[in-house]
């Protein structure tokens, strides 16, 4: 066995992790508050859509992916604390003006018919906006100061990743027309309208500037 | 969307079929053995034992129509949660860790209407084979989330450990160990959700006597709902007994216990007073009719 | 062949004799038994679905209104739960009177194994003969009775596909699911 008292690197040569960040820990804390938010709305209209969709798998899985947003919102509700922010609720706030239109567009359908834009709205727009951001802020985040962020980012993107495909699979199976293939895009494009005047999750510069 | 969702629109594939607790009060007939009074019928072909055991020769039908009673009750919860998590504004109406509750609540009804579906198919019953009672989902239409905790995570999931303990005893006793399995898994959360509901209701009312009395009337009404014509008692009239040693796990006290049961045996002996005024009443016309 | 059935006019239900009659009178034709007279009696002050059947000079059903109702739309009338109760007891009945079943116990006398046996051997002819049936329905119920086995899974499928078998027969094949289940 080896000596046990004999110096080791503090990194061994195969961690290459590395110090410096785009984000201080105000803008961290201001992306993580505006996650936080849309996590927040969007699981609120997850639950609300379960008894408006009258396809049973659908219901399922708005009922299972309500929890795992609601679960995402939690872990950055934690998390601002710990980013010198100790009232979550002033930093749980959406991006912008456009982001709290593009959440009233995103949830204004209700009828039983509208099953297509309803999961338009969440998995052909949010969601992968969700994924853009979040690979953003940990590919650019400090991966030493900000380790915790990255940890629930990791988890997060897991859920992400697994519910927007469950989310494409139920509506290449619900959309048979050109007809329904028609207005899906029509919706998408009025939501993306939004969501570009929006910026993105966390506003202009959400994926940082080309 | 709009906030509060009313009953008549919950949404639903084809193959169900809506009743009201209106249709299920015009709904006459009965299987308790009784006469005008109330009382047993005299020596009669009808039992006086009806609770739901794999030694009543209907067994295995009695078990498939409550699995779809369960399979549709879990349904409306899932729809329930999931409204709490929309119906209320965070922080001003509704704490943000109740919401976190009742989104996990979402899932764990989610994995219930999956297990339903799976046991249902197990026993050889279809999906929307048996009319669905909407009473459930409207015990989750109050505009007061500690109205809609007490009506659903106490009341409406007390129900759902009664339900779960009576179909984990008939798996054991039947040897169907997947009935066992599944009904296991189940109760398990549902004791996870009436403590939610306890838990929140003596946080938020905390210095709010009034509204927490209001609650637990609510949660009263609710409760005797749904011991509609007997269905749950301790009496074994009735088919689903009273799971006193869960439901004391998920934080119900004595006294609430004891009020369930007195409830219950109301709602058995109103419903048995009922049935008897009608027979003695048809009876009477028929006696008539054929001067 | 006479089919009776009481009551003509239902007050608790929506069922309609007429109806009960035409389905019982297409059953009994097909099974063979124009020869008998059929009373059907419904007990419409009972959702229960219990049914029976008393061969003497008559054949006579008693059912609970459960028997026939659409369980989608409480106190409607189904026409396949109609034809699956009317048919299970006139085989019941075809069974005993000419089909070697003379040593079966009573009716109120049969196990609750024996019952699920006979069921099973009822059903699988009914489906034969055309009338809808979930298999897996009743393939849980003989297993409620004889056990969750690989054995009884067995025993069921040789008895849904069975004709023409004496109560003995079946009492031995429900032997192979369990052992003196089937007395």
């Amino acid at each position: 066995m080896a000596d046990p008292y004999k110096p080791r690197a503090p990194f061994a040569p195969w961690d290459r992790r590395t110090l410096p960040g785009i984000f201080d820990v105000e803008e961290s804390a201001r992306r993580v508050g505006n996650y936080k938010w849309t996590e927040m709305k969007l699981f609120e209209a997850l639950g609300g859509w379960v008894a408006t969709v009258p396809e049973l798998d659908v219901k399922m899985r708005l009922g299972t992916h309500c929890y795992k947003h609601a679960w995402h919102a939690e872990l950055w509700h934690k998390r601002l604390p710990e980013l010198r922010e100790m009232n979550p609720e002033r930093l749980t706030a959406p991006a912008n003006d456009a982001m709290v239109r593009f959440i009233e567009a995103m949830t204004e359908p209700e009828g039983p018919e509208l099953t297509i834009e309803k999961l338009v709205g969440v998995y052909r727009v949010l969601i992968p906006r969700f994924i853009a951001a979040y690979t953003y802020h940990l590919n650019g985040t400090s991966e030493i100061t900000d380790a915790p962020t990255i940890r629930s980012l990791k988890f997060i993107l897991q859920d992400e990743f697994d519910d927007w495909r469950d989310g494409e699979m139920i509506l290449q199976s619900l959309i048979e027309t050109p007809e329904e293939a028609a207005r899906a895009a029509a919706h998408m494009q009025k939501l993306e309208a939004i969501m570009i005047e929006a910026g993105g999750i966390a506003g202009i510069g959400t994926l940082g500037s080309l | 969307m709009r906030k509060f969702f009313p009953v008549e629109d919950l949404a639903r594939d084809s193959r169900f079929s809506k009743i009201t607790i209106a249709d299920r009060m015009a709904d006459q007939r009965t299987a308790l053995n009784v006469n005008v009074n109330g009382d047993a019928d005299g020596p009669s072909k009808r039992t006086n034992n009806m609770r739901l055991v794999p030694s009543r020769r209907d067994a295995s039908d009695g078990a498939r129509g409550l699995m779809h009673g369960i399979f549709v009750g879990e349904i409306q919860a899932l729809e329930g949660a999931g409204r709490t998590c929309w119906d209320f504004e965070t922080g001003t109406e509704a704490p943000f860790a109740l919401k976190l509750d009742m989104a996990r609540q979402c899932w764990d009804e989610a994995r219930h209407v999956e297990i339903s579906v799976k046991l249902s198919d197990w026993m050889g019953s279809e999906i929307g084979q048996y009319a669905e009672n909407t009473v459930l989902f409207e015990a989750a239409c109050s505009s007061d989330p500690v109205l809609r905790l007490a009506g659903v995570n106490r009341a409406l999931e007390g129900l759902a450990i009664d339900v779960f303990t009576t179909m984990k005893e008939f798996g054991d006793l039947a040897g169907d160990q997947y009935l066992e399995f599944c009904e296991d898994w189940m109760l398990a959360d549902e004791v996870t959700h009436v403590k939610m509901g306890s838990d929140w209701l003596r946080k938020i009312t905390e210095n709010d006597p009034e509204r927490r009395k209001k609650a637990l009337e609510f949660q009263n009404v609710v409760d005797k709902l749904f011991s509609y014509g007997g269905t749950r008692s301790d009496s074994q009239e009735s088919p689903i007994g009273l799971a006193r040693r869960f439901r004391e796990l998920a934080g119900f006290t004595d006294a609430e216990v004891e009020d369930i049961a007195e409830v219950s045996m109301q709602a058995l002996n109103e419903r048995k007073v009922v049935v008897g005024q009608i027979r003695e009443a048809k009876r009477l016309a028929d006696q008539s009719a054929h001067k | 062949m006479t089919i009776t059935v009481t009551p003509e006019v239902f007050n608790y239900v929506w069922f309609d004799a007429d109806v009960i009659r035409n389905i019982a009178t297409g059953l009994v034709d097909a099974l063979g038994m124009n020869d008998y007279e059929v009373i059907i009696d419904v007990d419409e002050t009972t959702p229960l679905s219990g049914i029976s059947c008393e061969i003497g000079e008559t054949i006579h059903i008693r059912a609970c209104s459960g028997a026939f109702e659409d369980t989608r739309k409480p106190r409607q009338q189904s026409e396949t739960a109609t034809a699956t109760s009317i048919g299970r007891v006139l085989l019941r009945a075809r069974d005993r009177l000419v089909g070697g079943f003379g040593e079966a116990p009573a009716d109120n006398d049969l196990s609750l194994a024996q019952v699920a046996a006979w069921e099973t051997y009822s059903l699988g002819r009914l489906d034969r003969l055309g009338v809808p049936t979930n298999q897996q329905r009743w393939r849980y119920n003989f297993r409620n009775r004889l056990g969750f086995t690989d054995a009884t899974d067995g025993a069921f499928e040789k008895i849904w596909g069975s004709d023409g078998l004496t109560w003995g027969e079946l009492c031995a094949i429900s032997e192979t699911a369990i052992p003196s289940a089937a007395k």
